[in-house]
């Protein structure tokens, strides 16, 4: 408690407190995809990184994969024009 | 959300102009070249798109900046401004003290409810602490500009960063199955 203290930024409204830190870790936890409705307490800090890793992987797999679809479309249309004029005007 | 629906529209703007930048200079590209690009666009429209700049995102056009193939891209999306955005410094002067603190409340947390056997706990403290050491490093890596960052803000920009991504997710999926039903449309009229 008292390193806490003796240890003090120079900017005081900057204080973080232990519980702040709790706080932080659960509210990364509410921000991921689950199944179950009541996020519980009970998952450990590394569970909640774990997750979070898992999450980000796969969010950057579907933008890989979009990127892929769109880019597959794209050189669809380059072919036939009469159809791309629409597609074009959405995307170009 | 006020601001998810805004941060939508932004990077939808933003992305936008830079498929047109991007696919219609050189029409002669292969699949590989044109979907990097795509994807390129997609990350600098999320990254610019953000304002007040985070940290994440200024790791992210600063990468992006480093290679010379996609400058004309960068530059034509960033705009003039040439100089990052501005970024809210409060972090890097208490990363030391968060830094304690954050050990600390994973040691509680790892402590609490195993006080009955103090070789147990001992045990379990020391695999917590390392399984946590290892997923922080991989979420540094993960999270671009997150190998320099204590773990305190390393959260809090995993947290910016899934946001945004799934900002960017769901705009390029609206975008890419709308033009899909409609070449699908057209192709089906043409075989008819």
């Amino acid at each position: 408690m008292s390193s806490r203290r003796s240890r003090q930024s120079s900017s005081g409204a900057s204080r973080i407190t232990d519980d702040q830190i709790i706080q932080l870790i659960s509210k990364l936890q509410q921000l991921l995809p689950g199944t179950r409705i009541q996020r519980s307490n009970k998952s450990s800090a590394s569970k909640v990184l774990q997750e979070t890793c898992t999450y980000v992987r796969s969010l950057h797999r579907e933008v890989d994969d979009l990127s892929d679809r769109l880019s597959q479309l794209l050189s669809t249309i380059d072919a036939d024009s009469p159809e791309a004029s629409i597609i074009r005007s959405l995307i170009m | 959300m006020h601001t998810s629906s805004t941060l939508k529209k932004e990077f939808l703007k933003k992305w936008i102009k830079g498929l047109q930048i991007c696919c219609s200079s050189n029409k002669k590209m292969d699949l590989m070249e044109r979907k990097k690009k795509i994807k390129l666009s997609a990350d600098i429209a999320m990254a610019s798109a953000k304002n007040p700049a985070t940290s994440w995102s200024n790791a992210l056009i600063s990468e992006a900046k480093k290679n010379k193939q996609d400058t004309i891209l960068v530059n034509s999306l960033l705009g003039t401004e040439s100089d990052l955005k501005p970024q809210k410094n409060t972090d890097r002067i208490i990363s030391v003290h968060k830094r304690v603190q954050y050990k600390k409340i994973l040691k509680r947390s790892c402590n609490a409810g195993k006080r009955m056997n103090k070789k147990k706990n001992l045990v379990a403290t020391i695999l917590a602490k390392r399984l946590v050491k290892k997923r922080t490093k991989v979420l540094k890596r993960l999270v671009p500009g997150g190998e320099s960052m204590n773990e305190f803000s390393l959260i809090k920009e995993a947290m910016d960063y899934m946001l945004s991504l799934k900002v960017q997710v769901d705009v390029m999926r609206s975008v890419v199955t709308a033009a899909e039903v409609l070449s699908e449309d057209k192709l089906m009229k043409l075989v008819e």
